[in-house]
């Protein structure tokens, strides 16, 4: 399953479409549903574990507007490499550690793993190119 | 060109649409002079959505909902097109998409409650249905 780019590509949309998930689940929990299902004219600001999967979520999604380009570039092209694979590997590794460290406030770590996981990308853009 | 190509297509034109639903009137509202200057706090009083009217902010929060929406959508599509995995499930599930981030945005500007939830769920139902299909 982690043999392509493209399946990689795939598996972190389900984890992006997962963690959105969870956040709104979060949300049923902790706001009420009037507030939720009314148009939310009055900004709420999400406290404490559920702003930071807030913040990781959209970071998440800056993430995949960033990947999608070159996994696309690489597969349309036959570029796939034994480095592009790993490159794309070590994305996904880094996004999913990016989240328990982001949500559990582990300073460093989460900071390492979004470094690893832009790095990546940047090294895809590079072999897509 | 595969139907979901074509609805990914429209999804873009939609959400061109959408910007220029809601920069006609956050640009009528602000005058120019504050939405073309580099959108200082200090210097607009404030986030820019709060100073817009409340219909102009729904418009404005529909976009930015659609941008999330729009992202995670191409890379279903991506993915179902360069695999050959386009069935007329995936068909339908990419209409069924367009079809909900159209309803979206009256629903958000009209405040239709619950319908705007629903709606919404719609859309990422369609979505998450065939990232599940290309995944099995």
């Amino acid at each position: 399953m982690l043999t392509s780019e493209l399946s990689i590509l795939l598996i972190y949309g389900l984890v992006t479409a997962i963690t959105l998930g969870l956040k709104t689940t979060g949300m049923m929990a902790s706001i009420d549903m009037g507030y939720l299902l009314s148009s939310r004219d009055e900004t709420r600001t999400l406290q404490g574990m559920l702003g930071r999967l807030d913040r990781a979520l959209n970071n998440s999604v800056v993430a995949l507007a960033l990947i999608t380009p070159p996994i696309l570039i690489i597969a349309l092209r036959d570029q796939s490499s034994a480095q592009s694979l790993l490159a794309a590997q070590v994305f996904l590794a880094a996004r999913i550690v990016y989240l328990p460290a982001y949500v559990l406030g582990i300073i460093g770590v989460r900071t390492l793993v979004w470094t690893g996981g832009f790095l990546a990308t940047l090294v895809l853009y590079f072999l897509a190119l | 060109m595969t139907p979901e190509l074509t609805v990914l297509a429209l999804a873009g034109l939609l959400q061109v649409l959408q910007y220029v639903l809601m920069s006609v009137p956050a640009n009528m509202e602000l005058g120019v002079g504050k939405t073309a200057s580099p959108r200082d706090r200090e210097r607009l009083g404030g986030a820019i959505e709060d100073l817009l009217s409340p219909k102009t902010a729904r418009l404005l929060r529909a976009l930015n909902n659609h941008f999330e929406g729009l992202i995670l959508f191409t890379l279903a599509v991506v993915v179902v097109t360069l695999s050959d995995q386009s069935t007329p499930f995936t068909a339908t599930c990419a209409w069924a998409y367009l079809a909900a981030r159209v309803a979206y945005v009256p629903a958000y500007y009209f405040g239709l409650s619950p319908w705007r939830s629903v709606i919404w769920f719609v859309g990422f139902g369609a979505t998450i249905a065939m990232l599940i299909s290309a995944l099995i």
